[in-house]
């Protein structure tokens, strides 16, 4: 009896085995994205795993904003800190625009782009693909011509979000 | 036999009645706001530029996506701009819009040729008149017709065609107007979409208390396909699904379309512009407007061009003059919008002009369940409330959040008169968005891990390569050692066969 349960326990555990670290993933989930790497991590997954390798504090990424420390307080079960604002200061969702007039087509943005959003070939002129932009502002800097700029998200009429504040007081 | 009814729902006084429901034809406005989006989700693109003149009828913008309609110029004149203004709609945000200055003349584009018999045209062609017509359901969702219609162009999925001519929203009368005034042009039109669908049956659904519009519709009736149904004024009957549920006992399902069980539901009105479009060739450039609520002394239908503004109409109607609170649409599903300065769309049905009054105080939610009663689609607010207002839009979407079809009987009955309807659409626009943010940083992860996959591989193609090089290079010095000891070796033999030769 015992062999057959230590056995089915034994298959269970080869099964049933998680690949990689379930917490890293889940950390990984809150984080914004972005890539900026304001954390002083490469990127939102290397910073991650600092937070679950205990090496980083949760309140390095401005992005995220105080709603993601609250959100990874709460994941990971301890006290929830304000955020650090030595890491930069949290700003509205912005996308990357590019001067197609003073672009000299140097392609440098290109290699900066965390998630490949630029499109455009040496000595050509190079555009953004706005819906793959997640606004890290990493290209910004290495633009020999200053051609980028950041331009913040205004709602449209698809993405409006009514407010509720108003409502709880009288109807 | 069917039950004629739904769970929930509530009966709501109409307060603004009438005696005879008439339609005022409008003096022409002075200059038209046609926003190039009709729905958000899609975006014409203009085919006019600013200065140009245009005619009524002619196509200012069109879309290239199947889907959406184009739009016409609904007053001849000059296009002054292409710019953002102001709609009726409850963000406030602006629109691109294309504005035309009347020339007071009027002047039409050269018709299409009017058909004689459209009984000759398949099925497809009119359904593409249709859509040139640029119509879209008028009723409020404004969902375009052709689209409804298209998939039947194609198959015999349609077995009954309900023709929506409830109109249950209070104090709304146009489409009671259009049925009492034009009958003949309602029935024309759902013979049409008999024509084009193959449908077996159209039935049209009216409230037992608009009898006078049923009297005049069975006046026309000789097509023995066409039979009309009375149902009890109750509210929220105009909905599709619930119009199915009262008329044929049918649910449609969560998630599901009425064209699953062989119905396709369409407005009056819609009916009606389907007529213009295929028997006339008229494009939509007018439509019926309701003018009504405690703020004017002569509620009436108003027959009104297309973009004209809210106040162009609504001065007729004698408003008083107090701060008057505007809303496009009913009391119950309408919204509310900030000034009379925007344009009537094609699914503006009434314009509410109300005095203000007091609000209400909104107080704490004492669980006495009426809202879950009323409730027609069998939600439960209640619960949803809670849930909205604490934005877990996750919890409120297992209890079907999207479901509610945003009707507001439960803020109608609320003792608390706590506005339960705008936390729901609230949480649902506050749902879309998290989704959509989701597919965002999703896709943001999916491109950075796979740019560092990239990159790594390029690395080590790189290293491999040179590696590669570097081994062949060194293989090619070695050969060519090996050369020039044969040839070293070649040449010892000449110099040795010389010396053998001298000696």
């Amino acid at each position: 009896m015992a062999l057959l349960l230590g056995l089915i326990l034994g298959y269970a555990a080869i099964k049933f085995k998680v690949k990689g670290n379930p917490l890293i993933d889940q950390i990984d989930a809150i984080l914004p994205q972005t890539q900026c790497g304001q954390c002083d991590y490469p990127g939102c997954r290397p910073y991650a795993e600092a937070i679950a390798n205990g090496e980083a504090q949760i309140n390095q990424c401005p992005p995220g904003g105080q709603d993601g420390v609250d959100a990874l307080a709460e994941l990971l079960n301890v006290e929830t800190m304000t955020i650090n604002d030595e890491h930069g200061e949290t700003k509205p969702k912005r996308v990357a625009v590019v001067d197609e007039s003073v672009c000299i087509g140097c392609t440098l943005c290109i290699q900066a782009c965390p998630v490949d959003a630029f499109v455009g070939a040496s000595k050509v002129m190079t555009t953004v693909i706005a819906d793959e932009c997640t606004g890290c502002d990493l290209c910004i800097p290495v633009c020999p011509v200053d051609c980028i700029d950041m331009v913040e998200l205004k709602p449209t009429l698809r993405n409006f979000v009514p407010d509720i504040g108003e409502l709880a007081n009288a109807y | 036999m069917p039950t004629k009814s739904y769970n929930g729902g509530i009966v709501v006084p109409n307060l603004y009645r009438v005696e005879s429901v008439g339609i005022i034809t409008v003096s022409l406005p002075n200059k038209v706001v046609l926003p190039l989006n009709e729905r958000v989700t899609d975006k014409a693109v203009p085919c006019v530029s600013v200065g140009e003149r245009v005619l009524t009828g002619q196509v200012i913008a069109t879309n290239k996506d199947y889907d959406s309609v184009p739009i016409h110029a609904t007053i001849s004149g000059q296009v002054t701009a292409i710019d953002d203004q102001l709609i009726a709609h409850k963000s406030g945000l602006k629109t691109r819009c294309i504005t035309i200055q009347s020339d007071g003349k009027d002047e039409w584009i050269e018709q299409q040729d009017t058909i004689d018999n459209y009984l000759n045209l398949a099925p497809s062609v009119l359904i593409n008149k249709i859509r040139q017509a640029g119509i879209v359901g008028m009723g409020g969702a404004g969902f375009p017709a052709h689209l409804k219609l298209g998939l039947l162009g194609l198959s015999n999925l349609c077995k009954t065609i309900i023709v929506n001519g409830t109109e249950c929203e209070p104090g709304i009368m146009c489409d009671d107007a259009l049925m009492q005034n034009y009958p003949e042009k309602i029935i024309s039109g759902v013979e049409v979409m008999l024509h084009i669908s193959g449908a077996e049956r159209a039935i049209i659904a009216i409230e037992n208390d608009k009898i006078d519009a049923h009297n005049a519709l069975l006046q026309y009736i000789s097509d023995e396909r066409i039979s009309t149904e009375l149902i009890p004024t109750k509210y929220t009957s105009g909905s599709e699904k619930l119009l199915i549920k009262a008329l044929l006992n049918k649910e449609i399902p969560s998630g599901g379309f009425a064209i699953d069980e062989g119905i396709v539901c369409q407005n009056v009105s819609t009916v009606s512009a389907i007529y213009d479009a295929v028997v006339d060739g008229k494009p939509l450039v007018s439509r019926i407007v309701t003018v009504t609520g405690s703020g004017v002394s002569s509620p009436d239908n108003y027959d009104v061009r297309l973009g004209s503004y809210f106040e162009h109409i609504v001065s007729l109607a004698k408003p008083s003059n107090e701060k008057h609170s505007i809303r496009m649409g009913g009391m119950m599903m309408g919204t509310d919008v900030a000034t009379m300065s925007v344009p009537i769309s094609k699914i503006c049905n009434c314009i509410f002009v109300n005095n203000v009054a007091p609000k209400y105080d909104v107080k704490e939610c004492i669980r006495c369940g009426s809202c879950n009663q009323v409730c027609p689609v069998d939600l439960l607010p209640q619960q949803l409330y809670w849930y909205s207002k604490s934005e877990n839009t996750e919890k409120a979407s297992d209890y079907n959040l999207l479901d509610c079809i945003e009707c507001g009987c439960c803020s109608y009955v609320c003792p608390s008169h706590i506005p339960l309807v705008d936390y729901f659409s609230f949480a649902k626009a506050l749902h879309r968005k998290n989704i959509e943010d989701k597919r965002r940083t999703d896709a943001a992860r999916e491109r950075f891990e796979y740019r560092e996959f990239r990159l790594e591989r390029n690395n080590k193609e790189r290293t491999e390569m040179m590696e590669a090089k570097k081994k062949a290079i060194k293989e090619k010095m070695a050969n060519e050692k090996g050369q020039k000891d044969k040839i070293a070796a070649a040449m010892d033999r000449v110099n040795k066969n010389k010396e053998d030769n001298a000696q």
